[in-house]
């Protein structure tokens, strides 16, 4: 082979080389970092590992928020199953029972221990497509 | 009838800016049209803004006939936040946002001669791009609709966390920022039409695209800022697919400044700079598309509109399509002479981009991914934090290091590599004394913080040393390059101090007794309903007290608008140089304590002074003489 | 190398612009519509303006029931549009939902009642059964039956997408 063409051979292979290994690297950090999002329901018929960060989202029940000294308690439902969640702080100012939450964390034993709970900024709404119907 | 004359104004502007467009694209290169061409497009840019001005006066004098002022104004509030009213929501943000584009066209029209060769193009892509974007305003979102028969007495409640002086200067800045691009893109196209090598149009957009660099880069301070003192959650960046989607352009346009500089003294990376001018400008249009459409859930988001989303998305299609074609017609001529040169300037700068091309890549990935996986899958995800850390750390730390090799490299040389020059190793023998005594002081063994305080110091060392040598050698500096890298060195520490030493604890206390949290001492003095205008409110009284004795007084309120019921926290913050203590005031519990936020956010301050200098370097680079 | 670069570049920014494209026309490109049909939910409660109870039988033929209350923003937004639909002649009724009575009739004053009837659900118990989640959220009734569901702000884009159609194949109206 003409040494020439030998090193643009050589060059486009590096690079092909660096760039497939490069979106490879950013590709599975991605598929590591994400989180999942689940309704009680599903979290009724999957297994989650206990390291693995998820989300969780529905309702805060009624008459179900706990204050324990800085712990707050409250069992989150999609009115079909319910999930009994625990977190340390303060709940943001849009945190009302019977209305939406979202909360971020790790899964122990039938219980979320929350990390980050959120409620939706536009107070009216719910994250779409949690289709909470109560058609049992 | 006011209205309707503003109204019409902005069509006629839309039809003056299409003639210009027409014009220069058809007519030929002589002085006369040459002439025409700035003169109609001064003409175009005057009528819109007698609408815009029009309209900024119907707003602050309640003209509630138009829609969406009653939508989006009250008769009580202040003058100042009247006319912010205006920017408050989707019509009037783009409004504002197609007035900046024509005022950054106007400014470059009336700075740049007529008989520059590339002028009357891009005055006619500018053009343009202010017909498109004007369509879409008058088409789908318009601003000047009119509610019939009777207008509302006094407007509507507008939502009091928008009430703030900084989110009312924030996004207009930010768009100053972003549509200030369209400068180097339509040069950019404008130089490809017009097919010879030897134009610089890099020279042309320099300064521009500086100053439009500063506006994007104080926009995104701003916003971190408002977002930690108003939204009560303590962060200075939440990886929020808004905010990423103002990261994008920011990571674009920082590496096209940086591509430029090459471009602008040789041919080399032009393939880069120009493709890269193409892309800050389509992600500015990318981030309008991603916030105005809905189709990302954000606490930014927007109304609902998938109309206006695909009106948006066409036209950036269209954008792309003209301009990547006209990028591979021409690709043989802006490709480089000759090869770079091994470790020379244009090698790291080179480096930089993929560097900066790669975190583009990601964001993108996280903004995208979860919206594609839940078509595909129908299982929601996100994105969050955890993934942009494990992608942005490692990456620029690297790019860091890079640069720190990359201070004593020469233009189009080979850098004559002496490992033992004093400088490097001054600053790296500093550098480690400092992380070592750093070690000893914190009692840390945590990896990512050291490296990152000692690729910062090794930054800040290096560069300290340069700008020393200038002062008393009279060596060559480019201050532009080391104010900003210095930024960069004190944003690196900043950061990493903050996530290692701030805290956070959720408190219940008692009135009138002192809890202990750290080395400050809590005193809950006192808690009491104030009785405000539109809201009530909560507000507390706490003494805190730190280990050398000094009292502060805070008092964190919570609000309930009475219009609305919109329930509002209020921070209290004391400020001082290495931290701040950062108090929000929670629920009472039933045995009568209060939930009590308590943060300790150190060297937050730092961070967005290190946004600030940074911006203060594209300053210094825009007033100075030098050509660079 | 060259050619695959340039259709890179090309075929990249198109393929993210084409995915963008069948991600908003997407079917579901109203999230919170539902197109489930059931009968609307036994009740009893009382008028919002004059206390009198109301049930089934009081709100019968075809209609537009809104769900709002006075503290809902999104629902002021909306109420221009609803004003609209009750000057082209449709039969709107109202489910106040979990707001004071003096609250909501200080509103509907203030801003005029594009209802023709408003139902006071004090405690949300109608709205429950009716699978509400929040305010505002409409649904369209044709003979006693709910045939559309939409969770957020009716507008014009909503209004012409998600229920005129039907109404158009029922011939409501």
């Amino acid at each position: 082979m003409h040494p020439h063409r030998r090193k643009r051979l050589f060059n486009i292979i590096l690079v092909l080389l660096f760039s497939t290994s490069g979106i490879g690297l950013i590709l599975y950090s991605l598929n590591k970092n994400l989180d999942y999002f689940f309704t009680p329901t599903e979290l009724k018929t999957i297994n989650i590992p206990e390291d693995k960060r998820i989300k969780i989202g529905g309702m805060v029940l009624e008459n179900s928020v706990v204050r324990e000294q800085s712990k707050v308690i409250f069992t989150v439902t999609d009115y079909k199953n319910y999930i009994e969640v625990v977190y340390e702080g303060i709940v943001p100012d849009l945190f009302k029972e019977g209305s939406g939450v979202v909360a971020l964390g790790f899964m122990q034993n039938e219980t979320f221990y929350a990390q980050e709970v959120l409620a939706k900024h536009d107070e009216n709404y719910m994250p779409p497509n949690l289709n909470i119907n109560n058609d049992n | 009838m006011i209205i309707e004359i503003s109204h019409f104004l902005s069509i006629l502007a839309t039809g003056l800016f299409l003639l210009v467009g027409l014009i220069s694209f058809i007519a030929t290169d002589t002085k006369y049209i040459a002439n025409l061409i700035s003169r109609t497009f001064s003409h175009g840019f005057l009528l819109l803004l007698i609408s815009f001005v029009i309209y900024i006066w119907l707003a602050i004098t309640d003209n509630f006939s138009v829609q969406y002022i009653a939508n989006h104004s009250n008769t009580e509030l202040p003058v100042f936040y009247k006319i912010s009213s205006i920017w408050s929501a989707h019509e009037g943000s783009m409004f504002l946002w197609i007035i900046f584009i024509g005022l950054w066209g106007f400014i470059f029209n009336i700075n740049i001669k007529n008989d520059e060769v590339l002028k009357p193009k891009s005055i006619g892509v500018i053009s343009l791009i202010l017909v498109g974007f004007l369509l879409f305003l008058l088409l789908t979102s318009n601003p000047f609709e009119i509610i019939l028969p009777i207008a509302p007495l006094n407007g509507a409640d507008i939502n009091p966390v928008l009430q703030d002086p900084a989110l009312a200067i924030h996004p207009p800045t930010l768009y100053l920022g972003y549509v200030g691009f369209v400068i180097p893109f339509a040069c950019a196209i404008s130089f490809l039409i017009n097919g010879n090598p030897d134009v610089r149009w890099e020279k042309l957009v320099q300064k521009w695209s500086v100053l439009a660099w500063v506006f994007l880069t104080i926009g995104i301070t701003l916003g971190s800022w408002w977002a930690y003192y108003e939204l009560g959650w303590g962060g200075y960046w939440f990886w929020d697919p808004v905010e990423n989607v103002a990261l994008m352009p920011w990571l674009a346009a920082t590496a096209f400044l940086h591509s430029l500089s090459v471009s602008i003294k040789s041919s080399h990376l032009r393939v880069w700079t120009i493709l890269l001018s193409i892309s800050v400008f389509s992600l500015s249009l990318f981030g309008a598309f991603i916030v105005r459409s809905g189709i990302i859930d954000s606490v930014h988001s927007f109304a609902n509109d998938p109309d206006r989303g695909l009106y948006l998305l066409m036209f950036i299609g269209i954008i792309l399509i003209i301009s990547l074609s006209l990028f591979i017609l021409r690709f043989s001529m802006i490709r480089p002479i000759g090869n770079i040169k091994r470790f020379s300037k244009e090698s790291f700068i080179s480096i930089n981009n993929i560097f900066f091309g790669s975190l583009i890549f990601s964001v993108m990935l996280g903004v995208t991914y979860p919206l594609v996986y839940e078509y595909l899958f129908d299982q929601k995800i996100s994105v969050g934090a955890p993934f942009y850390n494990a992608i942005f750390i490692p990456i620029v730390l690297i790019a860091s290091l890079f640069l720190f090799f990359s201070v004593d490299s020469k233009w189009s040389r080979n850098l004559n590599f002496n490992f033992f020059r004093s400088p490097i190793i001054v600053s790296i023998i500093l550098s480690i004394a400092s992380v070592i005594l750093l070690i000893y002081f914190f009692q840390t063994n945590n990896l990512t913080f050291l490296i990152s305080v000692y690729v910062g110091l090794l930054i800040i060392f290096r560069y300290c040393i340069e700008i020393f040598n200038s002062f008393y050698f009279k060596k060559f500096i480019n201050p532009f390059s080391a104010i900003a890298h210095l930024a960069l060195g004190l944003l690196l520490l900043s950061i990493s101090f903050n996530s290692l030493l701030s805290t956070e604890r959720a408190l219940s206390i008692r009135l009138d007794s002192i809890e202990e949290y750290k080395d400050l001492k809590i005193y809950f003095k006192d808690i009491k309903v104030v009785k405000n205008s539109n809201h009530d409110s909560i507000k507390a009284l706490f003494f805190i007290e730190n280990s050398r004795g000094n009292i502060v007084e805070l008092s964190p309120e919570k609000r309930r608008y009475r219009t609305r019921g919109q329930i509002t926290t209020e921070t209290a913050i004391h400020i001082s140089p290495l931290r701040d203590i950062y108090i929000t005031i929670g629920d009472q519990l039933d045995n009568g304590n209060w939930v009590v936020n308590v943060q300790l956010n150190y060297f937050i301050r730092w961070i967005w002074f290190s946004g600030c200098l940074m911006a203060m370097a594209g300053i210094v680079l825009i007033f100075s003489k030098r050509k660079v | 190398m060259k050619f695959l670069f340039k259709s890179t570049v090309l075929l990249l920014p198109l393929a993210f612009i084409a995915m963008f494209y069948i991600l908003l026309t997407e079917e579901d490109a109203y999230p919170g519509t539902d197109y489930k049909t059931f009968d609307v939910p036994k009740f009893q409660l009382e008028n919002l303006e004059n206390t009198k109870l109301i049930d089934n039988d009081e709100i019968k033929g075809s209609f537009i029931l809104n769900v709002w209350a006075s503290w809902c923003i999104t629902c002021r937004v909306e109420h221009p549009f609803l004003m609209n639909l009750k000057n082209q002649g449709i039969k709107i009724i109202g489910l106040n939902y979990k707001d004071e009575r003096s609250d909501a009739i200080q509103w509907l004053d203030k801003y005029g009642n594009p209802y023709e009837i408003t139902v006071h659900d004090l405690k949300g118990s109608l709205a429950l059964d009716l699978g509400v989640t929040g305010a505002p959220e409409t649904f369209l009734v044709s003979n006693g039956k709910v045939v559309a569901h939409y969770q957020g702000e009716v507008n014009d884009a909503i209004w012409s997408n998600v229920f005129l159609p039907i109404i158009k194949e029922k011939g409501m109206f």
